[in-house]
């Protein structure tokens, strides 16, 4: 038998949700962004180079795959997309499902864009949906349509409660290894997509994939499902390894599909130089 | 006694956005010489040291008091692959000198920092030593994007080749700069 929590049970278990947070009160805060090119609200990222190649940035209320392999900086782009929102009044939530918050945060805490105030404030809210699985009383390993059901409403009560406007999912991967068919993942993710886009609410899904591979996805439904893939891979020049990043797909925007040289400093995030060619 | 040097070599970075040193082997630490001696001098300006050829510890070690000018910025491409892993205020390292792209990110972002109304000046030392560990059209390209973005940025470049190593490549590469230097006994 599954239990539905209350929203205030789903607060408890996020990490540092202030108590003065309530509906409605930060629509002021909000900073939509219209563009001129056919008015489509855009969502920045705030990596300057890549809201350029983006052409302003993603639509507002698309999902987007950030597809990568194991340490190729899809934690710390979503990351940097949620604080960078955060701090021009959009309020954003990280569900965490691959690594405990513990460690999620402590990873986080080393980056200068990383404001901790900003987690304090309630303005970037971490998850961990494993935590909200169990008390749901959901299998750990394998969820039914039921279950499935039951932690889509869950997902959507917290982005409505909260009033997201940005929204990561890290990572998309584990949680359709715990969805049993392909019916279900694409079920899933196109109710979650669509109840977030109405909600005007911009998602960044992470996909894990092996290394050097021209996948998008393990189980290849998920791309077909999101609005946009921003992949993120590397190459070898002379042994050593060069992040790479490259817009593949973005519905609702003209997109530049370069492929980047990706660098992650402590210092300064995501960076990005056009690729040298010559190999 | 390196004055002809260092006046023909500033002289000209002053008046071109690019210029390509050749330089003799025998003659390439006097040139060192110089343009450190320049650098020192020069506290109006803003330098940016790319050191491929020899690591920031060994310039530190020969031109004392070199860590004390805030308006030279070293960026080391060489220590880290060496496996020397110091960290030091006046120095970004780079971890390969295979990470071209990096190079010019952390360029831009030293030159970025500073106050518009400077001048802006990068050493290249050397393509000789970039082509050591690098495919050459990767370095033709990485230099022709380098030069694009100095003139973008409104910023000077000195780019040294060794002339014993000129070969095709390097010739096409240096020849992409607005003037071109060839350091002779006469000049020192």
């Amino acid at each position: 038998m599954k239990k539905k929590l209350p929203i205030v049970l789903y607060l408890v278990i996020t990490y540092h949700v202030p108590t003065t947070q309530k509906k409605g009160n930060r629509r002021d805060m909000q900073e939509t962004e219209v563009r001129s090119s056919g008015q489509v609200e855009k969502c920045t990222i705030g990596i300057e180079e890549l809201d350029t190649q983006l052409n302003g940035g993603i639509p507002t209320g698309s999902t987007v795959l950030v597809v990568g392999s194991s340490g190729s900086g899809k934690t710390t782009l979503c990351m940097q997309y949620l604080i960078n929102g955060a701090k021009k009044g959009e309020r954003g939530v990280f569900f965490t499902i691959t690594e405990p918050l513990f460690k999620l945060t402590k990873n986080i805490e080393g980056f200068k864009f990383y404001d901790k105030k900003l987690v304090e404030t309630g303005m970037v809210n971490l998850i961990d949906l494993r935590i909200i699985s169990e008390r749901l009383g959901l299998d750990a390993e394998k969820y039914t349509v039921e279950d499935a059901s039951a932690l889509l409403d869950v997902l959507r009560d917290i982005a409505e409660e909260l009033d997201v406007k940005r929204l990561v999912m890290d990572s998309i991967t584990a949680l359709c290894y715990r969805l049993q068919t392909r019916e279900m993942i694409r079920d899933f993710i196109f109710k979650l997509g669509t109840s977030l886009a109405a909600m005007k609410c911009t998602t960044l899904l992470t996909s894990e994939v092996p290394p050097r591979t021209f996948k998008y996805s393990q189980y290849e439904i998920e791309e077909f499902i999101s609005d946009g893939i921003i992949f993120l891979g590397d190459v070898e020049r002379r042994g050593d390894l060069i992040r790479t990043l490259q817009i593949v797909k973005m519905r609702g925007t003209s997109h530049s599909r370069t492929k980047f040289a990706m660098n992650i400093s402590t210092d300064r995030g995501i960076e990005l130089l056009p690729l040298l060619k010559s190999e | 006694m390196l004055d002809g040097l260092k006046e023909r070599i500033f002289k000209a970075a002053k008046i071109h956005q690019s210029i390509g040193i050749i330089v003799p082997m025998n003659n390439y630490s006097d040139l060192s010489e110089a343009m450190f001696s320049y650098m020192l001098d020069d506290n109006a300006d803003i330098w940016i040291y790319l050191m491929i050829t020899k690591s920031y510890d060994t310039m530190m070690k020969r031109f004392n008091g070199l860590a004390e000018h805030k308006n030279i910025k070293f960026i080391d491409c060489i220590s880290r692959a060496a496996g020397i892993t110091r960290n030091d205020k006046g120095c970004v390292y780079i971890d390969s000198p295979v990470m071209l792209e990096k190079m010019i990110i952390e360029i831009m972002h030293i030159f970025h920092e500073c106050k518009p109304d400077v001048s802006k000046y990068l050493i290249l030392d050397s393509i000789s030593a970039l082509m050591i560990y690098n495919n050459p059209e990767t370095v033709k390209e990485f230099f022709q994007h380098l030069i694009n973005k100095s003139r973008a940025e409104n910023m000077h470049s000195i780019s040294i080749v060794l002339e014993e190593e000129l070969n095709e490549y390097m010739n096409r590469i240096i020849f992409l700069n607005d003037k071109i230097i060839k350091v002779k006994e006469s000049f020192i």
